[in-house]
């Protein structure tokens, strides 16, 4: 509802995201190799804005920063079942899955508004999903009689939505760093990367470190907050964040999922300190709570009024945001998954 | 909406937990007072009451907050009340699955072992270490915990007279590997401790001097580093853990 929104986001909240921005397969697909994209580079304390490639990014940031990554993999998250299709979003900590129920139309799915409680539904493989209960409008907590990664992994294929017109292997779903299957949808700011840049980072004396968090299926209806989701933030990976802060350097987030994991391993933390955590975190970054631990981001270009614009408020402010937006359209960025990125610098 | 965990902050007043089982003497104790001096509450098991009470004592004395419940692990009985205080806990980090069994002693060879002390090891080293995480999963799911196996050698390598023991500590092995693919929230990690100076490590070598053997907390330090540092999930080795000291 617009209403919800703070009136300084009103004329971010508001952009129409033009139909011809929208990218309909990977750049592979289009010619361009996965670091060939473009990258915007906004920079909160000038205001200034800049065009790049993605491959810009070593010489963006400096020695003694650092890179922190997401090494979640996507999971092939939808299982369909003849008109049936089935989005595995999220686990939960009593073994059970939020799911969504779609309708196959054509080459894509749409929300179908069926299921009722204790409805069994039977799935490729012999499987068997019983739903419990409405978790949110959309999402169903449903258990599965088997394992639900190995099933996934051996049934399930790549969710995908109307914008993207045909399937593409899981391959093209995962980013250099995937390694623990678990998200339903890509992280997909960290796409662009391939091993040559991530090695010109390296011997330009940028940190990198990991962290995981599983993505659940992306809040498509707008204003929708995203739901709790797993995430692992270790020792290692903590104590070098606040090493290198202390030292003058800054942290990055390559993609919104490494965003909530640090802001949540924070809570509670002096000095937005990060402390080794792991769990499920039901945080959501947005102007209000602003940001204690991460000083820049690199992330893709958001739809209208998704929850994501608003964490990227957190960083930017609303001001400078709006005219990042209006310099993507304006520039033909593309938007999605498979589109250009976003680089927010301090 | 979906019942999450409570907001770290809120978390992280609370001592971690960890459950350990067979702590009442060897590594399972040694294992249990090194995780107290980490800052873990414990919850501790063992089958000979008055030698459990010990080791909580000493725990106790250092200043750890210990729970200690005597039983065998292969009672389903034992195992719901060993849930019962987890969930008491209020939160479960870490499980320890330490208990197990040598089998048949002196060590026979497969040609000659007994299938009912075959089918006793699988229960102490199987069955009952996979049926007790079952029952602490979504305790340790909540809390993005971990699941640490102690496996042996005997598990990989072909020793006469292990083949009993062995066969079944492979047979946890690939538990823990399938676990881990299947519960990715959690760590697995399953272990091998090395050859230690304990009663199984007496048992398996009756009648000989083990004195060359190692110290069962020389290899905490190790276990410690597994699970402080969240290493990933997989097999691991002590010696190959141990800490550098500079």
């Amino acid at each position: 509802m617009i209403a919800d929104v703070a009136p300084a986001d009103v004329a971010l909240a508001g952009f129409t995201l033009p139909p011809e921005l929208e990218a309909h397969e990977p750049p592979e697909a289009r010619g361009l190799p996965r670091d060939g994209v473009r990258m915007l580079v906004s920079r909160t304390s000038s205001g200034e804005i800049s065009h790049h490639g993605f491959r810009d990014l070593p010489g963006l940031l400096l020695p003694g920063d650092l890179l922190v990554v997401n090494t979640t993999a996507t999971l092939p998250a939808q299982v369909r079942a003849g008109q049936l299709a089935v989005h595995f979003s999220s686990p939960r900590p009593d073994g059970s899955w939020l799911v969504e129920l779609r309708r196959v139309t054509g080459k894509t799915s749409v929300p179908n508004g069926l299921g009722f409680p204790g409805q069994r539904l039977s799935l490729p493989g012999g499987a068997v999903l019983t739903l419990e209960g409405k978790a949110t409008a959309r999402l169903w907590r449903a258990r599965l009689s088997v394992a639900v990664v190995p099933y996934l992994l051996r049934h399930g294929r790549p969710i995908r939505y109307s914008y993207v017109p045909r399937d593409w292997a899981l391959p093209a779903y995962q980013t250099v760093f995937s390694r623990v299957p678990g998200s339903a949808e890509m992280p997909s700011a960290a796409r662009p990367f391939t091993p040559s840049v991530v090695t010109d980072l390296v011997a330009g004396g940028v940190l990198i470190a990991p962290l995981t968090l599983h993505a659940g299926v992306s809040s498509l209806e707008a204003d929708e907050d995203p739901y709790p989701e797993p995430y692992d933030v270790p020792p290692a990976t903590a104590a070098l964040v606040n090493h290198v802060r202390a030292h003058g350097g800054r942290v990055i987030a390559a993609g919104t999922t490494v965003v909530r994991a640090l802001e949540t391993a924070a809570l509670g933390q002096p000095g937005g300190r990060v402390t080794a955590a792991a769990g499920w975190t039901s945080h959501v970054v947005t102007p209000e709570t602003g940001v204690r631990a991460v000083d820049g981001l690199l992330t893709g270009l958001h739809e209208p009024r998704s929850s994501h614009l608003r964490m990227l408020a957190a960083f930017a402010g609303p001001e400078l945001l709006s005219r990042c937006y209006q310099a993507a359209i304006d520039a033909g960025y593309l938007w999605h998954e498979f589109g250009d990125v976003h680089l927010l610098l301090p | 909406m979906c019942r999450g965990a409570p907001p770290p902050s809120v978390r992280d007043m609370q001592n971690p937990t960890a459950m350990i089982t067979g702590a009442s003497r060897g590594l399972g104790r040694a294992l249990a007072a090194g995780l107290a001096r980490e800052g873990y509450d414990l919850i501790i098991d063992a089958r000979n009451a008055a030698a459990l009470d010990a080791a909580a004592d000493r725990i106790r004395g250092a200043g750890g907050n210990v729970t200690a419940i005597a039983g065998d692990v292969t009672d389903p009985a034992h195992r719901a009340a060993l849930r019962q205080a987890a969930a008491a806990a209020g939160r479960l980090d870490l499980l320890v699955n330490n208990a197990g069994t040598l089998g048949a002693s002196p060590l026979p060879a497969l040609a000659d072992y007994p299938p009912e002390e075959l089918r006793a090891a699988f229960e102490v080293n199987v069955i009952a270490p996979v049926a007790l995480t079952q029952l602490m999963l979504p305790l340790l799911r909540e809390s993005g915990g971990a699941v640490l196996n102690i496996t042996s050698d005997a598990a990989v390598e072909a020793y006469a007279g292990w083949g009993g023991y062995g066969a079944a500590k492979a047979a946890l092995e690939q538990a823990s590997n399938v676990l881990a693919a299947e519960e990715p929230v959690l760590r697995v990690w399953w272990a091998d401790p090395g050859d230690l100076r304990t009663d199984m490590h007496q048992l398996a070598f009756p009648g000989e001097d083990i004195s060359d053997r190692p110290e069962p907390e020389s290899v905490v330090p190790a276990f410690v580093r597994l699970v402080t540092q969240r290493l990933p999930s997989g097999r691991y080795r002590a010696a190959h853990l141990m800490p550098v000291t500079p």
